[in-house]
């Protein structure tokens, strides 16, 4: 199984809230920034033709994913894009200790009359925040649960 | 359970004690959660409060936990379930003693409502409602990321922040006239923009005049008068019915104020376990209003608020300027003068009987009483109006604050209707195409930039306002003055 997310209806009444996951760290980081983009807007009308790439280190790999995903928040506000798709790698910091992320986001301009707008986040939140790893075979899963302020 | 003269047989979304107090006023005892300083109120007929989620009950006896918090923590008929504090909520601490919390604002800081009333009637309006919405929707941008024509740098921002809605005039967006028809004449001092971080200046700095998405909207209504209940009231405040035309616009500070709200959260994370404060919810991080992280807070939140004045400040100018190109007459001979502005997520600093309170309002709205100093000459006898906005099919509610008001809610009121349905559920209900044919066929034009965003927000998914209104009427927190009924409507 790769990375998927699926949102929550009975999370949050009057906002957006989902569940992502993946086999590693890092599959579960692009299927939490996709839920983040397509509460934004429907990802097939935009075309990539702004990209940008993302470092972070965290201690804690729940707050690496929280300003992972605060960011793209602010990248939409701060340089007027909407996204496509996000890539991601994160592994551990073994020098420092803790979680760093490599990531990429690629999107375009907003264009109201090309792009199929959704709603416009607010914040990422944490409320009913949750980052876990459910030890299995071959490595187990990791999980998210995210409330999204729109 | 609950207790004698409780709530009886009633089932309510909550196990805890519930006690009547009056018709519609409800009391959760200290004894309901270990922690508790004072009782939770709840203001709502027995069908409101039946219907209200768990967690408002969870999360009005968390914020009676606070530190400092007096009298009651409090929650209006509108309330339903939020970050941390409920929307609906009304918490008041001492200034000395008590805590601020980014959680009791909210993360649109000074999201409001304003009321622009117009001497136009529904039949000057309605040959040309189209032309009228098609203009007002090029106007002021709306939607996801949208920005408006107002070009600043930095510095000049700092001036909005600091001045607010005084900015806007200043640069010929607006008239003198408006300042005392809004809430803290559209500037609350004590801003700081060296408490605001480059990310939410760089959020920010783009969108002054753009309404948003979400619950955000501008309106055009109608004042008809078999629906003004109090005509000397809304003759003082500028209604006057026979189809009068009024504009409502309900938005906030933008990216300005989330990313202010969202930085201040992390901060008072770390700063509880400095003070040693320990919150029932995340959500909750709250630092003592006179720590240095409380009162970073309160100055960047000025800033936002004072944004927030000028954001609705500046789309009051669009929508004047719309007005004069449809209808080829100048706003000042329209008649369009701002009946009031009011916040529904902030902090203020107050004087009650108790002392000086740090009120915090979200989902909720300052409704002050007659007589009280902070309200402009022209609504000193009448009370402070208080503009609650229903959802975009039904209606909204202009009423005026009272004394009764400043004796038992810290002069608060409800804000708007409250939503009772999910959004993905509400776009399961309908389509966003199909909603807009069938509010055209009821005589409602509708401009969206969201399809998806119109259908999570159909009457449906809200509760009934005339029933939220009622019972903050007849609790006589505020009196009724008018319903305002919707004729044309634009969505981000």
């Amino acid at each position: 199984m790769s990375g998927e997310f699926r949102f929550l209806e009975d999370v949050a009444l009057a906002d957006a809230a989902f569940e992502a996951s993946g086999d590693s760290p890092s599959e579960l980081f692009k299927a939490a920034a996709q839920a983040v983009i397509e509460t934004m807007v429907n990802p097939h009308t935009v075309s990539p033709t702004w990209q940008r790439v993302i470092e972070h280190q965290a201690p804690e790999i729940a707050t690496l994913l929280f300003d992972w995903l605060s960011d793209i928040v602010y990248l939409k506000d701060a340089h007027g894009v909407v996204f496509r798709e996000a890539t991601a790698v994160v592994s551990e910091d073994r020098p420092h200790g803790g979680w760093k992320l490599r990531g990429t986001l690629t999107g375009e301009p907003i264009d109201p009359a090309r792009h199929e707008l959704r709603a416009d986040v607010k914040a990422v939140t944490k409320h009913l925040y949750d980052v876990r790893h459910d030890e299995g075979r071959e490595g187990g899963r990791w999980t998210a649960r995210v409330v999204l302020d729109v | 359970m609950d207790g004698a003269g409780g709530a009886g047989r009633m089932k309510l979304h909550t196990d805890m004690t519930v006690n009547r107090i009056t018709d519609e006023v409800w009391e959760i005892p200290v004894s309901a959660k270990e922690g508790m300083q004072v009782p939770a109120r709840i203001y709502a007929t027995e069908t409101i409060l039946a219907g209200m989620d768990s967690g408002v009950f969870e999360q009005v006896t968390n914020v009676a936990c606070l530190p400092g918090i007096q009298r009651y923590a409090l929650c209006m008929p509108d309330g339903h379930w939020g970050y941390g504090f409920p929307i609906g909520g009304v918490a008041a601490f001492d200034s000395q003693e008590g805590v601020i919390s980014p959680g009791g604002v909210g993360y649109d800081i000074n999201c409001g409502m304003r009321l622009i009333r117009t001497d136009l009637t529904l039949s000057d309006v309605q040959p040309c409602i189209q032309a009228l919405m098609t203009e007002l929707f090029r106007k002021v941008p709306a939607g996801v990321g949208s920005k408006g024509f107002v070009r600043l740098d930095r510095r000049e921002f700092e001036q909005v922040m600091r001045k607010g809605a005084r900015w806007c005039v200043e640069h010929g967006y607006g008239w003198n006239g408006d300042l005392e028809r809004i809430e803290e004449r559209g500037c609350i001092p004590g801003a700081d923009p060296s408490k605001v971080s480059d990310h939410a200046v760089e959020r920010g700095i783009s969108q002054l005049g753009t309404l948003g998405s979400g619950n955000h909207y501008l309106e055009v209504q109608v004042a008809a008068n078999d629906r003004i209940f109090d005509p000397k009231t809304a003759a003082a405040l500028g209604i006057t019915g026979h189809d009068q035309i009024v504009v409502m616009v309900h938005c906030g500070s933008r990216g300005f104020g989330h990313q202010v709200a969202s930085d201040y959260l992390k901060v008072f994370e770390k700063a509880m376990r400095r003070y040693g404060i320990v919150v029932k919810d995340q959500q909750l991080a709250c630092a003592p209003f006179r720590s240095p992280e409380g009162q970073d807070y309160f100055a960047a939140m000025n800033c936002a608020a004072n944004s927030a004045f000028a954001n609705r400040q500046v789309i009051t100018h669009q929508i004047r300027e719309a007005f004069r190109t449809v209808f080829g007459r100048s706003a000042e001979e329209l008649g369009m003068e701002i009946v009031y502005d009011v916040a529904h997520n902030i902090a203020k600093v107050e004087r009650y009987a108790e002392g000086e309170l740090v009120v915090h309002r979200k989902g909720s709205t300052r409704a002050f009483g007659p007589g009280r100093p902070e309200l402009p000459d022209r609504y000193r006898e009448t009370g402070q109006p208080v503009i609650c906005g229903g959802s975009m099919e039904t209606g909204s509610y202009l009423l005026v604050g009272t004394e009764q008001a400043m004796r038992e809610t810290f002069g608060s009121t409800m804000h708007g209707s409250g939503r009772t349905m999910s959004r993905a559920q509400a776009k399961r209900s309908v389509r966003g195409e199909q909603l807009k044919q069938q509010m055209e066929k009821r005589g409602i034009v509708v401009k969206a930039v969201s399809m998806s965003g119109l259908a999570e927000e159909a009457g449906f998914a809200y509760k009934n306002i005339s029933d939220v209104v009622e019972t903050v009427d007849r609790a006589g927190i505020t009196k009724k003055v008018a319903e305002l009924r919707p004729i044309g409507n634009i969505k981000g």
